[in-house]
């Protein structure tokens, strides 16, 4: 996973001739419809298929193969196995947004305390830290997920583990670099001086005020570790099939790509969505962060 | 051009106005910038720098026998196959050389590679650098071709965007890039496969046509796995660019005194504005390099090139460890020069950094 530290232009201009009302109004919309998009997707994927009779992704009858779209029963008609398409996005959209989101959240904690950590502590300690997670960042991530594929098998467990390899320095490299922001304000310094223990200070001074940024950048990371997970399961790596992933539908579907491109164009729409709304929302909160 | 001039390039009231675009493609300041290099603080910067890619390349490496180690089952037993009786498996393996400890191979590898030597592929007996330079120049015809066509459009298109922010022309590029910022390269790839080669059948949808064979051919073979690695990043310097340069425009003070003595827009933008922003888009640049070897794996699978990724895809299938090994060491140092490479540029562009407390 590839770290940008650059500093993120705004993506739109503030009009001055614009009335404020409109332009509180077009924030909270810029939140709010990948939010809602987001909602929507997670609803779809777990909830939908609790209550309604959507079919099984999986142990399809091979007598109703190959349907067409809007067949009776199977709205986006079925794959060559006989599976219902839509169960098969559904049910391939929660292993995804589960691999996503433990990948952030373990990003999250584990590489956005040590990276608070490292620059709390400074010196040596900062400088060891630091050069492992360097050799993990100089190291390509699909090579080390290929290897946790193959010598663990493909499964969604050890998909996460792999990819978590490379959130972690990620993560810890934008806290660090948040936490030396931090470290001379005022409020640090008294912290410190007060004799506060590294931990008190950790979780109650420093968190809060790095947290925003993290949580902007996991943001963006859900993209990031969605479409790296579909290329592991495309890679046939990933999610073993028959389970249903994005990635393992597209891949085959590519086997018959100039026969039925609908078998790659439903999952590719439903990755494609899911990212472009962790994107959205990832800007127009560090749009929001960053005070702009 | 002498040092002087180099040093002018960098401030913000600098008067040539073509420099700064050759910077960015990369295809005119090496000559210019070299004799600065030399003599400056630079090439003090560039040693220490090295000397810290020493250690992250040694790291690496014993991250990649580690991995590999971890793996279950040799590249004997791969050979082999599944009927093969563990007596073949241990013969080939001692004939590997596969059956002395791990430590000590590792070293023998490190003290061979230190010297130039890669060792030979366990599967095919090839000498590595042998494969790797064909390999190399597969994948670096694509990925440079990718950087040559996403650069090529997105300058032209961020600088006309920033001419007239939240016009026509502005707004149809950022959705453009919005919209390709969130589509999966390899996504991308099978919609120009299905467009470009199942139904207008312009382009070979799968192959690879070497350049000494036919130059026409070649091209045609590489536009659409140029391309499919090109859009994300023509998306990403559009976003960018676009981005830094409005934000330039807006809010600097050497902008308002360019205005003020008098120059027209475009001048302001493409002498001052422009040669900033030039800045951040050389260190993106940089970084985009390393995420780009990913790129080139899954690609190449799609396109079935045989470049380095679809190499080491094949080594790790065959637990080939000295091919892997030569691969991700190529990966790690590419990556680790390209970041090299950006600090000293940055630091050969810009006075303050030159001279600075660093």
């Amino acid at each position: 996973m590839a770290v940008t530290e650059a500093p993120a232009p705004s993506v739109l201009v503030d009009d001055e001739s614009t009335p404020v009302r409109s332009r509180a109004w077009r924030r909270r919309l810029e939140i709010g419809v990948p939010a809602g998009l987001i909602v929507l997707i997670f609803g779809a994927c777990f909830v939908l298929p609790l209550v309604a009779p959507i079919p099984k992704p999986i142990g399809g009858d091979i007598l109703e193969s190959g349907l067409p779209a809007f067949s009776p029963g199977h709205i986006l008609g079925t794959d060559p196995n006989g599976n219902d398409i839509l169960a098969r996005i559904l049910y391939g959209g929660r292993s995804s947004l589960v691999v996503a989101l433990s990948v952030n959240v373990l990003g999250l904690v584990v590489g956005g305390g040590l990276g608070a950590l490292s620059a709390h502590l400074g010196g040596i300690v900062d400088s060891i830290i630091m050069r492992v997670l360097d050799v993990f960042i100089a190291f390509p991530s699909l090579v080390l997920t290929l290897a946790v594929a193959q010598s663990l098998g493909p499964s969604q467990r050890n998909t996460i583990l792999a990819l978590a390899f490379f959130s972690i320095p990620a993560f810890a490299r934008i806290s660090r670099a948040a936490t030396l922001r931090l470290r001379e304000q005022p409020f640090m310094v008294a912290a410190r001086l007060s004799g506060t223990s590294t931990w008190r200070i950790l979780v109650r001074h420093l968190a809060p005020n790095i947290g925003p940024q993290l949580m902007t950048f996991a943001m963006l990371g859900m993209g990031i570790v969605m479409v790296i997970e579909g290329a592991l399961s495309f890679l046939g790596l990933g999610i073993p099939a028959p389970a249903p992933s994005w990635g393992n539908m597209i891949a085959m579907g590519q086997l018959s790509l100039s026969a039925t491109p609908m078998l790659v164009v439903w999952p590719s729409l439903a990755l494609f969505l899911t990212v472009i709304g962790f994107n959205q929302l990832g800007e127009a909160l560090r749009g929001r962060w960053s005070g702009r | 051009m002498d040092e002087q001039d180099v040093s002018k390039l960098a401030s913000p009231s600098a008067t040539r106005g073509d420099d700064a675009s050759d910077a960015v493609t990369g295809s005119g300041p090496v000559p210019r910038v070299l004799p600065a290099v030399l003599s400056s603080p630079a090439l003090r910067l560039a040693g220490r720098r090295l000397l810290t890619a020493v250690p992250i390349i040694l790291g690496v490496s014993i991250l990649t026998f580690l991995v590999i180690e971890l793996i279950p089952g040799s590249a004997a037993q791969q050979l082999l196959g599944p009927e093969a009786t563990p007596e073949q498996i241990q013969q080939l393996e001692a004939e590997m050389g596969l059956d002395r400890p791990p430590v000590e191979r590792y070293l023998d590898w490190l003290s061979a590679a230190v010297q130039g030597d890669l060792g030979r592929s366990l599967v095919s007996r090839q000498p590595v650098t042998d494969v790797l330079g064909d390999r190399l120049a597969v994948s670096g015809e694509i990925v440079g071709l990718a950087f040559l066509v996403s650069l090529g459009f997105a300058i032209p298109l961020a600088l006309v965007a920033a001419r007239w922010p939240n016009r026509l022309v502005d707004r149809v590029s950022m959705v453009v890039s919005t919209t390709g910022l969130s589509l999966a390269n390899y996504v991308f790839a099978l919609l120009l496969v299905l467009l470009f080669a199942v139904q207008l059948a312009w382009f070979p949808a799968i192959g690879f046509v070497p350049l000494s064979e036919s130059v026409s051919a070649n091209l045609h073979s590489v536009t659409l796995p140029a391309f499919a690695i090109a859009f994300p990043l023509f998306c990403f310097y559009t976003r960018f660019l676009r981005g830094d340069l409005v934000e330039q425009m807006q809010g600097e003070d050497y902008i308002m005194t360019a205005r003020a003595k008098g120059l027209g827009p475009w001048q302001v933008l493409l002498r001052h504005a422009f040669r900033n922003s030039a800045f951040g888009l050389i260190t993106i640049v940089g970084l985009n390099l390393s995420a780009l070897i990913g790129a080139t794996v899954i690609i190449e699978q799609i396109f079935s090139l045989p470049g380095i990724g679809q190499l080491l895809l094949q080594a790790i299938n065959t637990r080939d460890f000295i091919v892997v090994q030569a691969c991700v060491i190529v990966f790690a140092i590419i990556t680790v020069l390209a970041s090299l490479l950006t600090d000293v540029l940055y630091a050969v562009l810009d006075p303050r950094i030159r001279y600075g407390s660093n």
